[in-house]
């Protein structure tokens, strides 16, 4: 077996060496590169996630990097979320009309610029400190805004504005939060925020619970949680579908592990309750916003990007109530979300292509004038909806069970109402979406069916497999694994 | 750092919440980088302290130069109004800074211990109040320099941040710079002006 910080290395260089090959290999190398690419760098990080799952008590805490069980998971799906995001891409180039560059450069700007995306999002769950961990999800917000805006019509320029803006000032409170948490700690440096050093920081309790909130609501901003998630709709709606699937399936719960870190980290100074109680609050207030226009008829990507604010919601929740229930559930529904999630966004562009309507407003009745493509969307948003065998109604289950375990029976009964309204909303759309009334549509294949009809195969494997696994998950030592952090 | 010196950093923070002109903005948000540099230098001991401190001066006059040539290729047909008065700007920026100082405040041992402190504190609440009232692109960009100037006046009033945090900081903010040109000149581009007011068609 390779040692785990080699391929913890190899998983954050190999990406980043790609992001440098991309802008000089010849033009007509770059979707071969940017194909092998994709191979090479989901490689060292699954056999990372490997290593991390099948070693869950081994932790390897350094100043700079850290890997345990929790970073192991989510680098693995941020590689295979990145990977398909990078081999269904030529599809989605095929079908553009315009972007922000002109067409010779077009596609070395995509690609360069998804890799330099990759690199930075597959470093943030291996960060071994808090400011680095910042400096990461910093770097992202600057390359996926360019990505969000890659079409480069007036919409996508505006989400992308707002993204870029939004995140950015939330990120800065959060700084001031991580400032505050070096300066109360007794030695200073790159280790004062190492995550097994906060819980040293010795300025008082009420100082840390003010620099501990603030780092909060700052990456909230980024993670799209409500009250300050106005961003989230728009970007995900906007982007390439590709990028939209980056965004939602592994930068979202990526960002929201470095919150959980750093709530893990302070617990010896603030206790672990009140740390919770935040993510709680965050969570159903999250879920609280989603469920309304989870019941509209919106546009397909608009409809997925307030469900990722619903589901962000429930892990969110899930890492509220803790224990072995919480945690469980809320490592299933980051996998299971992933896996979902991809597929809708994916299923984007052979969607546009048959139905061109798709792009700006609400459709119906795919499964009628094209019966793979209309499958494809009903298995996307019966995962996401919890509809059984969806894995997201085990770990919503075991969440719902943690959250009465974790003696926070108001919380869990308004996350188990909130949660039934979700699931009908998403039901009408699933019905709406693939049995509804359809209209004459243009005949034949649309572009980009093939991959994601092969996509959506490997997804009903993972998705089975996952919610079969999810049961006994909460008696694992990875679940202890989890519950012990990386301090 | 002298009593002066903690005005002088608010005073220019005011007035890039107050200004209309987005040149004179940037002019004055620079003086306040470069302040800060020559604080930071006056105030390093050890050789990193030095390469931190070159990092904020390099994002001063990168940021600066960008921002300038950017007003230059973008010229607005019209002024670009805020969506607040300078005066109803200037009161809510102090009255913000004054909540967040009071917040801070808790135990009397964080950053609003001293004068040092609690003008770096400000300068984050103009920051927010310029992105959040000012309707054109570049001032809400420069509103989010504003904060992280802040930032670094807060870093060099307690000690202890590593300097490669400061230096990353200053390479995020100089990408994050670059890519807001990119988007400024896309949208007056696309749009005929720097004004965020259209970009509004997302709504549910």
């Amino acid at each position: 077996m390779i040692d785990r910080s080699v391929l913890a290395h190899a998983t954050i260089l190999v990406p980043a060496l790609l992001t440098i090959l991309l802008t000089v290999v010849p033009r007509r190398a770059l979707r071969a590169v940017a194909t092998v690419g994709a191979l090479a760098t989901a490689l060292p990080a699954l056999l990372l996630t490997t290593a991390a799952l099948t070693h869950p008590g081994e932790v390897d805490a350094g100043d700079w990097i850290a890997v345990d069980v929790a970073g192991g998971l989510l680098v693995g799906v941020v590689a295979l979320v990145g990977g398909v995001g990078v081999l269904l891409s030529p599809a989605y180039l095929d079908s553009l009309t315009g972007a922000l560059v002109a067409p010779p450069r077009r596609e070395r700007l995509y690609y360069t610029v998804l890799f330099a995306f990759w690199a930075t999002l597959t470093a943030v769950p291996l960060a071994g400190n808090l400011g680095v961990a910042w400096l990461l999800i910093e770097a992202t917000t600057a390359t996926s805004a360019l990505l969000v805006a890659f079409s480069g019509k007036p919409r996508a320029l505006e989400a992308g504005w707002k993204y870029l803006v939004l995140t950015s000032l939330g990120l800065g409170v959060a700084l001031l939060g991580i400032v505050l948490l070096s300066a109360g700690a007794p030695h200073g440096g790159l280790t004062a925020l190492s995550w097994g050093s906060l819980g040293d920081y010795d300025a008082g309790r009420e100082n840390a619970l003010v620099a501990y909130l603030l780092v909060m609501i700052g990456l909230a901003a980024k993670i799209g949680l409500a009250p300050v998630h106005n961003w989230l709709p728009d970007a995900h709606s906007e982007a390439p579908a590709p990028v939209s699937a980056m965004l939602s399936a592994a930068l979202l719960p990526s960002v929201l592990l470095v919150a959980w870190r750093c709530q893990q980290g302070l617990v010896p100074v603030l206790g672990e309750r009140s740390g919770q109680s935040v993510f709680v609050v965050l969570g159903l207030l999250s879920i609280g916003v989603a469920v309304p226009f989870l019941s509209r008829s919106l546009a397909w990507k608009r409809l997925l990007a307030y469900s990722s604010l619903e589901h962000m919601g429930v892990i969110a929740l899930g890492i509220g109530f803790g224990g072995p229930l919480g945690l469980a559930g809320a490592a299933v529904h980051v996998v299971g979300h992933a896996v979902a999630k991809t597929l809708g966004f994916v299923a984007m562009t052979p969607l546009v292509a048959h139905e061109p309507q798709a792009a700006r407003g609400p459709v119906s009745g795919i499964g009628r004038t094209q019966p793979a493509l209309g499958s494809v969307l009903g298995l996307a948003l019966g995962a996401l909806s919890g509809l059984p065998p969806s894995p997201l109604l085990v770990s919503e289950m075991l969440i719902e069970a943690g959250g009465f375990a974790s003696g926070r029976p108001w919380a869990a009964a308004a996350a188990a109402v909130l949660l039934a309204l979700a699931f009908l909303g998403l039901f009408q759309s699933l019905l709406e979406t693939t049995v509804g009334e359809s209209r004459p549509r243009q005949e034949g294949r649309p572009g980009g069916l093939r991959g994601v009809t092969v996509l959506a195969g490997v997804s009903v494997l993972l998705l089975l497999g996952l919610a079969g696994a999810a049961a006994w998950l909460p008696d694992t030592q990875i679940v202890q694994a989890l519950a012990r952090g990386v301090s | 750092m002298s009593g002066f010196f903690s005005w002088a950093m608010v005073g220019l923070g005011l007035g890039v919440v107050m200004v209309r002109r987005r040149s004179m903005a940037v002019g004055l948000i620079t003086l306040q980088s470069l302040a800060i540099v020559a604080l930071a230098l006056r105030e390093a001991r050890e050789a990193q302290d030095l390469i931190a401190a070159a990092g904020i001066a390099a994002r001063a006059v990168v940021l600066a130069i960008v921002f300038l040539l950017l007003i230059s290729r973008t010229r607005e047909a019209r002024a670009v109004l805020p969506s607040l008065a300078p005066l109803r700007r200037g009161g809510l920026a102090v009255v913000l800074a004054l909540g967040l100082i009071w917040l801070l405040s808790g135990s009397g041992s964080g950053p609003c211990a001293d004068d040092h402190g609690r003008a770096a504190i400000s300068l984050i609440a103009f920051g927010l109040v310029t992105s959040a009232s000012h309707r054109a692109t570049v001032f809400q960009i420069l509103g989010i320099v504003l904060v992280e100037n802040g930032l670094a006046l807060v870093v060099l009033s307690m000690p202890g941040t590593s300097w490669l945090i400061e230096l990353g900081v200053a390479f995020d903010l100089t990408l994050l710079g670059l890519v807001a040109g990119v988007f400024h000149e896309r949208i007056f581009v696309e749009f005929g002006g720097g004004d965020t007011r259209v970009l509004r068609s997302l709504r549910d």
